[in-house]
């Protein structure tokens, strides 16, 4: 259960690069489409043409969801991994990745708040490492034993 | 107990807490196989009349609905005239490659092209349309956008008629009553068929239209993220210097874009229906609805003149060969809340028989089955969407509102209704009667109309991606049932 929660902690660091990228991905690929003299409408937007910056934009969609599923599992994985602080670890970098999502959600209407999602990716990334860490800490003062 | 059984049953128990709730909101969300859109969501009257021998309750009765005695059924709800057809067209739907603008693209076609072909008739006169699946394998429909058509006519899988299967053909009947700009498309996988094509204009020319008046469809349409007019990049028209064009701009995309033109123009009519006193605009843009229409009053220049349709498509008209520069955007719009004089409406919003809330938000959950972000209406996600019941001749009010963070295209089927404020600023211009209205962000509309074409009709988002998220409600009419069902053996799929 141990190496689940830290795999899954690595996961979830892994996974707010991928976001990162995927975001840069599909900003950039929208700058290159319009530079051709396109317009890039509403429609195009919710098309998320290829051509259009719109891959990038779908793996962030899908990677989102990916996160929240990941979160979920660590959460419930800290319930039995025996770890001290596991389950406060974990329980942090859920609340983290819900700040992620509630800030989406209003950045839609107010996009000064997407500020404030960028700047939480980093602590996301930053609290799943020191779960990880916090595991593997506790793994080495104290190595589980084998059972008699 | 043990300490290490205790410490397993709280991990278990607290692993409930958390799996649970997610468990029971995701199999809320899965829909049967087959269902009757008169099962989904809640019943709201509107603070009018319920139907007549319920017990009189708000809530989830729908089941009920589509199996009362004496029902009228949506299926014979056809035309009243049974005359023999004034204009007869022949539609072959495609699936497969097809060309626009020089790029091949995986879509559909209307006998061979997309757009398909425009649809001319005179009011009045009745049109019958047959519509052959040649090879689409979800199946088609056509549905009348913005004519308020029989229900029967109106073309929803799964709604008011089954998909038209491959090798099969189904025939639409109505009578052109109001002259206007509208368009028809499939309303069976409308998410992806109407992207990839399958739609064309429908024009219902006055019984005495005006003389020497150009006529000149504009068809918005974007394919793969290439943004068209009437299926190129810019369209030519020729047109002589000092004659007057009606270009009648049709926005078939998900989205909203402005038009604006090199020469001063009027907005001589809006989703099909006139504008009463229209005053001309000069360095404004109009705006155009997704599904929306909007017509454009214009006298050719001596060079000739330029409608720009968003930055990437336009409609120059002018002698062969004439060239206009594009025109700048301008900063300012046509805002149709004060534009245009006012007249009478022939009711009063006033006095509404039944008051409905449509509040547009959005949160994450699941939508059969699939877990992300997604549009809620009244606080629910989809299929928990209202069913607003109406009697016909009731006069009713609608309060849209969005509080989403996106815009949303309402569209709602078989109806005409006026807006009567914005934000609470009342309208103030001619009555400005829409069947496809943008609802921005922090927007809130009131609108009116009367019930007057009993049917079960489709009141939902013309951002069809939206629609096939759930952005997706109902009206029916006391009386009346639907014996059609999504799913099932056509695979009625509306959205």
């Amino acid at each position: 259960m141990r190496a689940t929660y830290r795999v899954l902690c690595g996961l979830t660091m892994l996974l707010v690069l991928v976001q990162s990228a995927a975001i840069a991905f599909g900003t950039f690929g929208i700058l290159d489409f319009v530079s051709g003299g396109d317009d890039y409408t509403k429609s195009i937007a919710e098309d998320r043409s290829a051509d259009a910056g719109g891959l990038g934009q779908n793996i962030h969609s899908f990677g989102a969801m990916a996160i929240a599923l990941v979160a979920i599992i660590l959460l419930v994985v800290s319930f039995f991994a025996r770890i001290d602080g596991g389950v406060k670890w974990a329980g942090i970098v859920f609340l983290t990745v819900v700040l992620q999502w509630v800030f989406a959600i209003v950045a839609f209407s107010a996009p000064v708040v997407g500020i404030l999602h960028g700047i939480n990716a980093f602590f996301i990334f930053g609290t799943a490492m020191t779960a990880m860490q916090h595991a593997k800490a506790v793994e080495a003062e104290a190595p589980a034993t084998a059972p008699a | 107990m043990s300490k290490e059984r205790l410490r397993l049953l709280l991990a278990s128990v607290a692993t409930l807490v958390v799996v649970l709730p997610i468990g029971y909101l995701w199999q809320q969300s899965l829909m049967p196989s087959t269902y009757s859109v008169m099962d989904m969501g809640y019943v709201d009257y509107g603070g009018g009349p319920r139907r007549s021998g319920d017990d009189g309750h708000d809530g989830h009765d729908g089941h009920d609905m589509h199996d009362r005695a004496g029902a009228t059924s949506v299926a014979d709800l056809t035309e009243r005239s049974d005359r023999a057809a004034d204009v007869t067209v022949d539609l072959v739907a495609r699936q497969g490659t097809v060309t626009v603008a020089g790029r091949e693209i995986d879509g559909y076609s209307l006998n061979g092209r997309t757009p398909g072909p425009t649809i001319e008739v005179t009011q009045g006169r009745l049109l019958e349309v047959r519509l052959h699946n040649r090879d689409v394998e979800e199946g088609i429909t056509l549905h009348w956008h913005g004519v308020d058509v029989p229900n029967a006519e109106d073309g929803v899988a799964g709604v008011t008629q089954d998909a038209v299967q491959r090798g099969e053909e189904h025939v639409y009947r109505f009578v052109a009553r109001d002259a206007g700009t509208y368009w028809y498309h499939s309303h069976q996988v409308s998410h992806e068929q109407v992207r990839g094509g399958l739609f064309g204009t429908l024009v219902v020319q006055p019984r005495r239209a005006p003389a020497g008046v150009v006529d000149v469809p504009a068809v918005m349409h974007t394919y793969d993220s290439l943004t068209t007019v009437n299926g190129t990049r810019t369209d030519h028209v020729t047109a002589r210097p000092g004659q007057r064009v009606r270009v009648r701009v049709v926005n078939t995309d998900n989205g909203p874009f402005q038009a604006w033109a090199s020469a001063p123009y009027r907005v001589l009519a809006v989703d099909g229906t006139d504008v009463h006193g229209p005053t001309p605009v000069e360095d404004e843009a109009v705006t155009v609805t997704a599904g929306g229409r909007v017509d454009l009053s214009l006298t050719v220049p001596a060079d000739g003149l330029r409608v720009q349709l968003g930055s990437a498509a336009a409609v120059v008209v002018g002698r062969e060969g004439a060239e206009v520069p594009e025109p700048d955007a301008p900063g300012a719009e046509v805002d149709l809340l004060s534009y245009g004089a006012p007249a009478p409406l022939g009711f009063d919003p006033a006095d509404a028989d039944r008051s409905f809330r449509y509040a547009v938000g959005r949160r994450p959950g699941f939508v059969k089955g699939r877990p992300g972000l997604f549009w809620t209406v009244n606080g629910h996600l989809f299929p928990d969407v209202p069913m607003f019941v109406v009697r016909e001749g009731d006069v009713v009010r609608m309060t849209i509102s969005n509080s989403s963070g996106d815009v949303h295209p309402m569209h709602l089927h078989g109806h005409h209704a006026v807006v009567v404020s914005r934000d609470g600023r009342r309208a103030t211009g001619s009555p400005w009667w829409f069947d496809s209205l943008d609802v921005e962000d922090g927007e809130t509309y009131e609108v009116a109309f009367v019930a007057d074409n009993p049917g079960v009709w489709m009141d939902h988002c013309h951002n069809l991606e939206h629609a096939r998220d759930g952005l997706v409600a109902h009206l029916m009419y006391d009386g009346v049932r639907t014996p059609y069902r999504v799913g099932g053996a056509p695979g009625n799929e509306p959205e």
